[in-house]
């Protein structure tokens, strides 16, 4: 078993969860979604988002429009249907019991180990 | 100095080096190939065109500026290499995907494997493709070579046909195993080539087999129903993309997949049969003389064309339509079939239509073998005169054919020197009478030919004995021609002149020679065999026939006019009434009576009375 699988699955299984926050307000175009992931370095190259997206949008939880660019190829911008704040609303609360449950299980290492 | 390409990525237009342009082109292969097309391959690879064109177009100050291997490898480093792409869908399946293994045995390929071959790797092939082991697969042809000698053809056939596994994904389909950047590299570190090859022949070979039918209609099926799926599945809540639609789409496909191969097979086992019936005529009629009857066309072969070049012509004329009935079948069955090339298709084509008109041409000169009728007729006399009583005999032979009988057809036997002849007894004896004093016998043989001479001299060259011994006549029952003359149409009718007076007898075993009816004038058919007949003019008189005497005939003639009249004739017995006269005849006895007698006839005797 190798840690970078590892460490991309983990990164990978947050990915939906973290895309779909993203775009919980506000449209946003492939480039701006990349932008804000990028900075929280949950991503590394741009390459992986594509497949996700598509994926999300197969499954009805994203749509998007196309906007004419200044600069370049129209733009997708994507955004959230009714479903995918749905599913987003169910990612939180799953999120903040994992959360919980992680911190509960890492601590309890850390009390034992002292 | 380096050449430059021009390309449209996204609707943009950008100059690229060359060299930038294939690792660009190579880059983008990869990432298609980790993508399935149910993973929505098409939007994804357009979307990631979109974004390269994007970073590109930040990269480039003027219109003027090229495109270098530099700033590709940059945003390959911006958008991660090819395994970056693949997601591990089991992380975010809800449930397994039932269909996953089949969608990978769907995209096994039929390849020669090179690597683990005896011969040409067929063997191999077919075993990876069918996922058993080789050796059966060569055991099954030994069983098929020693059977017929029919599996060398088609292993050579599958030979030319199947493509080798010449590239690390060409073999990794031929494995069955999926063709991802991790399979590549793990073969490449197994010890084959290297990646950017590799990559450049997956397109080559994308490229290539979409050309072919099969693919086409597959994937436009696939398409058909991937666009149901979009539009229902926007409504679906589930996480997955595997819905109830994408269900039927895969049974549906599933099915016509199946049906697609049993077509295949059928037109496969169609194809193979014929060629290999056809072959082994061929090599029976190349070799001759091992089917004994073969002799026997050459002797209908008026036209003398050569029976090797029918036989090639109705092998071609025959087995091209079949090749290619076989050819369909594989196509089908096999989607990335070598394709036989437009050259090898019109060649095949040519020699076909040539061996159609040849076909025809041999069928005309053949007809054309019957065009003239001619007949040679040779009279000679007999010392039989009007006093004599003749009798007349079929002679068969027992080299020929036992049995003595009238017969149309012909045989192919050995004469008394053991030399191959014709023989048929194809005869029809006819008997006249005449004036003469002394009998003649007219000897008339007719045959085919192309031409008058030809016919004549056919018709001369039919041999014929009859002998007259002892007031017998033997006639041979057959005529013989060598088999160089050919069979065509020959046949013989037999005149024999009777003077008006002579008595002849025909024997039983004439009986089929003559007409069944006066045809030809004839006086004797075959009716009157077996019987001593006197020739008369134009007719006989039968000596011995039981005379047939007159017969007595009842006749009864029943003529009831008017009221008056009655005729009653029933199990009683008889009663007839003309106005007042009646007649009565029943069991007890006769009753007559008219207007003035009356007479009684009956057990006690005879009673007239009358009334005057």
């Amino acid at each position: 078993m190798k840690i970078e699988n590892t460490k991309a699955q983990m990164r990978k299984g947050v990915l939906e969860y973290c895309i779909l926050s993203v775009l919980k307000d506000d449209d946003a175009y492939v480039a701006e979604i990349l932008e804000t992931l990028k900075d929280a370095k949950l991503l590394v190259v741009e390459g992986t988002i594509y497949p996700l997206l598509t994926r999300l949008k197969n499954a009805g939880l994203l749509n998007y429009r196309w906007e004419e660019s200044t600069s370049g190829p129209p733009r997708k911008y994507y955004g959230l249907t009714e479903t995918g704040q749905l599913f987003l609303n169910e990612l939180n609360t799953t999120w903040n019991e994992l959360q919980n449950a992680v911190n509960i299980v890492t601590s309890q290492k850390n009390n034992k180990n002292e | 100095m380096n050449k430059t390409v021009n390309i449209n990525l996204a609707g943009l237009f950008f100059h690229i080096d060359e060299d930038a342009y294939l690792k660009l082109q190579r880059y983008l292969e990869a990432i298609k190939r980790s993508f399935t097309d149910s993973q929505g391959r098409s939007e994804i690879i357009a979307d990631i065109e979109a974004r390269i064109a994007e970073l590109f177009n930040e990269r480039i100050q003027n219109n003027k500026q090229v495109i270098r291997i530099k700033e590709v490898d940059e945003i390959i480093s911006i958008m991660g290499q090819p395994e970056d792409y693949l997601v591990d869908d089991e992380i975010f399946e809800d449930e397994p995907q039932p269909s996953y293994k089949s969608k990978l045995k769907a995209s096994k390929k039929l390849f020669r494997d090179t690597d683990n071959s005896y011969i040409g790797g067929v063997s191999s092939g077919l075993g990876h493709y069918f996922g058993i082991d080789a050796i059966w697969i060569r055991l099954a042809w030994i069983i098929l070579i020693l059977g017929a000698g029919t599996g060398i053809l088609l292993y050579i056939l599958l030979w030319i046909l199947v493509p080798e596994a010449k590239t690390t994904a060409e073999k990794l389909m031929m494995t069955g195993d999926p063709v991802n950047i991790s399979n590549i590299e793990k073969k490449i570190k197994d010890g084959f080539e290297n990646v950017s090859e590799t990559v450049t022949d997956v397109a080559k070979n994308v490229s290539d087999s979409v050309g072919t039918a099969a693919k086409n209609v597959s994937d436009s099926v696939s398409k058909a129903t991937k666009n149901v799926d979009f539009k229902k599945q926007g409504n679906s809540i589930k996480s997955s993309s595997k819905t109830f639609f994408d269900a039927i789409g895969d049974i549906f496909m599933f099915f016509f997949k199946i049906f697609a191969k049993f077509i295949g097979i059928f037109l496969i086992i169609i194809g193979a049969s014929t060629l290999i019936a056809l072959i082994v005529a061929m090599i029976s009629v190349g070799v001759g003389g091992i089917i004994p009857g073969l002799d026997l066309v050459d002797i209908v072969n008026a036209g003398n064309t050569p029976v090797w070049l029918v036989s090639l012509l109705v092998f071609f004329a025959i087995g091209i339509p079949f090749f290619f009935i076989f050819y369909l079948g594989l196509k089908i069955l096999v989607n990335n079939l070598k394709s036989i090339g437009s050259i090898a298709k019109f060649t095949l084509l040519g020699v076909w239509l040539i061996s159609i008109i040849g076909l025809i041409i041999v069928g005309i000169r053949q007809a054309s073998e019957h065009a003239y009728d001619e007949s040679v007729i040779d009279k000679k006399e007999l010392a039989i005169t009007a006093q004599d009583t003749l009798k007349i005999k079929m002679l068969g032979n027992d080299l020929f054919r036992k049995k003595i009988g009238h017969s149309s057809s012909f045989k192919l036997a050995h004469n008394i020197d053991g030399q191959k002849t014709i023989y048929s007894s194809d005869i029809t004896v006819i008997v006249k009478s005449t004036s003469d004093s002394l009998a003649s016998l007219s000897i008339e043989k007719s045959a085919d030919g192309r031409s008058y001479e030809k016919a004549r001299e056919r018709a001369q060259n039919i041999n014929y004995n009859y002998e007259l011994k002892n007031g017998t006549l033997f006639l041979d029952s057959y005529f013989t021609t060598d088999p160089k003359n050919k069979f065509n149409d020959q046949e013989m009718v037999l005149v024999l002149y009777l003077p008006e007076g002579t008595v002849v007898n025909c024997h039983d075993n004439t009986k089929t020679f003559f007409p069944y009816r006066n045809y030809y004038g004839t006086i004797i058919t075959y009716k009157d065999t077996n019987h001593y007949l006197k020739v008369k003019e134009d007719s006989v008189e039968c000596l011995d026939c039981p005379v047939e005497e007159p017969r007595k005939e009842l006749k009864i003639d029943v003529d009831v006019k008017g009221e008056d009249s009655s005729l009653k004739i029933n199990n009683k017995g008889v009663e007839v009434k003309v106005d007042s006269a009646k007649l009565k005849i029943n069991n007890t006895g006769i009753k007559a009576k008219n207007e003035d007698v009356k007479v009684n006839i009956d057990s006690d005797g005879i009673e007239i009375k009358s009334d005057s």
